[in-house]
């Protein structure tokens, strides 16, 4: 099972002999591959929305979104299988979002904050080539500590039965940390002070600036947060994607392209645009070919392209 | 717009000029690999390989400010469907290495087409998304592809001692270069830059800016195109791995380096950075952690690349000529 085509909802499994363009129908497994599209889709959505929520302050987009990911899984892997053992998973989950938000916080001041320094069309190229560097530095590194081999960590979590449906239980789990996950962002942005902070800096930074806050420091709190959600939800398919260093690579593409869809600096765009996603995959595994189930989300971009051309919410106007 | 969009083409081309820097340039390029070993020699003609891909990929993203990141899918496309044409229906090279070109620059319009209205930002997504959805397909529909397995190929002049490669890629990267330096002195490549610096403003002073960004991202991509399928019959085994990110940011690093969005930037760049990998991979994977790391240093010291360095002293003595 390649990373690349193993990541078969349960629904295709029933297909069994029935390869390649063969369409089988059935109710109850149209229910069950739209229940686990949608789990799915809110796990991309959590990677959507870190990047989203980056570009909304720093303004830059982070190409290593998908290495931030990756070490993310690895911390739970180590969490999982070396010191806490399965039971605790979603203690190592906690670890593993703390862990990225960290390095996240760490890594923001030394890389994009010199950004600023930079005559103001040299930004973006700056910002591009440095996180496409970060990139390839993160990657490597797991490849010179970890060699580059699959490990999973372990998950004793029972399948879930949902009415007659059974669902993997790492699945049902990892979606329910997700929407967890999601009313914690909310709180945060909605009822803290720093929330507060953020969102005047996502609208204005000079005026934030004004009024005596550190925009620096609140662009390396918005960097680590959304780091953040991208290592948590790194952390939370590890049992089900695996841990390699080039795993953050296809969610990160799902990430993109839920932007494309939904719109860039529109949180109700990467939700919408997740869950959409994460139908359009599961529906076109089960109904069409599952070895192409990556190559769906692109498909639904062209197609979203094609009749809307600026997103579903695509309120920021994209034409130049 | 009377003149049309590749009216006067080569209008403003100094060609005593070129001649010059062609006849300078020329004896020690061609005399290089007959100094050094076989080694050596392959990895001049890599770096040569890079150059096209670099000077392609500058042009659409220097000139144009289309910042796609799917210059190594298209490089991809065009070695895949050089090699998949032979492999599937036997094509001589003559047929397949110009599909290949077709191929890709048909794939450039397409995509062009789909990003054309779209900011900066939203292009290099849709781009990048674009050349994962290129590699995930060619490891999956692995039936036809070969995927990861590999597709063999066979090799361009029965051979391959690099030597004969390393002129091929440098006749193939000087004939680019001459390309883009034409395109740059006559007006359609004024209106590359016009389109980069201030759209709107172009579209007021009547430049068809839809037909521009097209012209460029057709005419990138073809280049990548036949660079990617001339390195498959000399590689001679492709693989989805030449459509990892790693490689697009290896043409990034280099051009960047160079200095995005000057003439020179993919000559000066891009063979001391694969030089560099070279040298480094002696390390293994460290290798590439220490190449990274030199990068964003190197940005985050110096961002306005080598060829900011070598017009800064240039301009001291002929004062102020743009380095074009």
């Amino acid at each position: 099972m390649t990373p690349e085509t193993g990541w078969l909802p349960h629904a295709s499994r029933h297909l069994g002999a029935a390869k390649g363009w063969t369409v089988i129908f059935s109710a109850e497994l149209l229910v069950q591959t739209v229940l686990s599209g949608l789990m799915v889709g809110v796990l991309y959505a959590l990677m959507a929305l870190g990047i989203t929520f980056i570009y909304s302050i720093v303004k830059t987009i982070n190409w290593a979104m998908g290495e931030f990911y990756m070490i993310g899984s690895y911390i739970q892997f180590v969490a999982v299988h070396y010191l806490l053992g399965a039971r605790w998973w979603w203690l190592a989950a906690i670890i593993s979002a703390a862990g990225t938000f960290l390095v996240g916080l760490i890594l923001e001041p030394i890389l994009i904050k010199p950004m600023y320094a930079r005559p103001m069309q040299r930004r973006d190229d700056y910002a591009t080539v440095v996180t496409i560097a970060l990139l390839l530095l993160l990657r490597s590194l797991a490849v010179a500590l970890g060699g580059p081999n699959q490990y999973r960590p372990e998950s004793d979590l029972p399948v879930v039965w949902i009415g007659p449906l059974p669902q993997e239980g790492a699945r049902v789990a990892a979606f329910v940390c997700a929407l967890l996950a999601l009313a914690v962002f909310w709180i945060v942005i909605k009822k803290t002070w720093v929330g507060l902070a953020l969102r005047a800096a996502a609208q204005n930074r000079v005026a934030v600036q004004t009024s005596g806050v550190d925009v620096y420091r609140l662009d390396a709190i918005a960097f680590a947060i959304g780091v953040a959600l991208a290592g948590l939800a790194g952390a939370l398919l590890a049992p089900l994607f695996m841990v390699f260093p080039t795993n953050g690579a296809v969610t990160t593409v799902k990430g993109f392209e839920i932007i494309v869809i939904g719109g860039l600096g529109s949180i109700p765009g990467a939700l919408v645009g997740g869950l959409l996603l994460g139908l359009a995959e599961s529906l076109g595994a089960a109904f069409i070919s599952s070895p192409y189930q990556n190559v769906y989300g692109f498909l639904l971009v062209i197609v979203v392209l094609i009749v809307r051309p600026d997103g579903l919410f695509g309120e920021r106007g994209r034409e130049a | 717009m009377s003149a049309g969009l590749t009216g006067g083409v080569g209008a403003f081309v100094e060609w005593r000029r070129v001649a010059a820097v062609l006849a300078m340039a020329a004896p020690p390029l061609l005399a290089l690999p007959l100094f050094v070993s076989e080694f050596t020699a392959h990895v001049l003609a890599i770096s040569a390989y890079y150059v096209i891909l670099a000077a392609s990929w500058n042009m659409l993203a220097g000139f144009t400010g289309q910042f796609s990141l799917a210059q190594h899918g298209f490089a991809a496309l065009g070695a895949y469907t050089s090699g998949l044409l032979v492999y599937h229906l036997q094509t001589p090279l003559w047929v397949s290495i110009p599909g290949g070109v077709l191929t890709t620059a048909l794939g450039g319009l397409l995509l062009g087409l789909l990003v054309l209205k779209m900011r900066t930002i939203y292009l290099s997504i849709a781009t990048w998304a674009f050349a994962e959805t290129l590699r995930i397909t060619l490891s999956a529909a692995y039936e036809f592809t070969r995927g990861d397995l590999g597709l063999s190929v066979p090799s361009l002049y029965g051979h391959v001692r690099p030597v004969v490669y390393y002129y091929t890629f440098l006749a193939v990267a000087a004939l680019c270069l001459l390309f883009i330096h034409v395109m740059l002195k006559s007006p359609i490549g004024y209106f590359m830059r016009a389109v980069r610096d201030d759209p709107m403003r172009a579209q007021s002073l009547a430049v068809d800016i839809t037909r521009v960004k097209l012209f460029a991202f057709v005419a990138s991509s073809a280049m990548a195109g036949l660079g990617g399928a001339l390195y498959a019959h000399y590689v001679l085994t492709l693989t989805p791995s030449i459509v990892d990110f790693s490689e697009m940011a290896r043409i990034i690093v280099m051009v960047v380096i160079g200095g995005l969005g000057s003439f020179i930037a993919p000559i000066i760049g891009a063979p001391p950075v694969y030089a560099l990998n070279t040298w480094l991979a002696a390390w293994g994977e460290w290798s590439m952690v220490a190449f990274a790391a030199i990068v964003i240093g190197l940005m985050r010291a110096y961002p306005a690349g080598l060829a900011g360095l070598i017009s800064a002293v240039w301009g001291r003595r002929r004062s102020g000529k743009s380095f074009l």
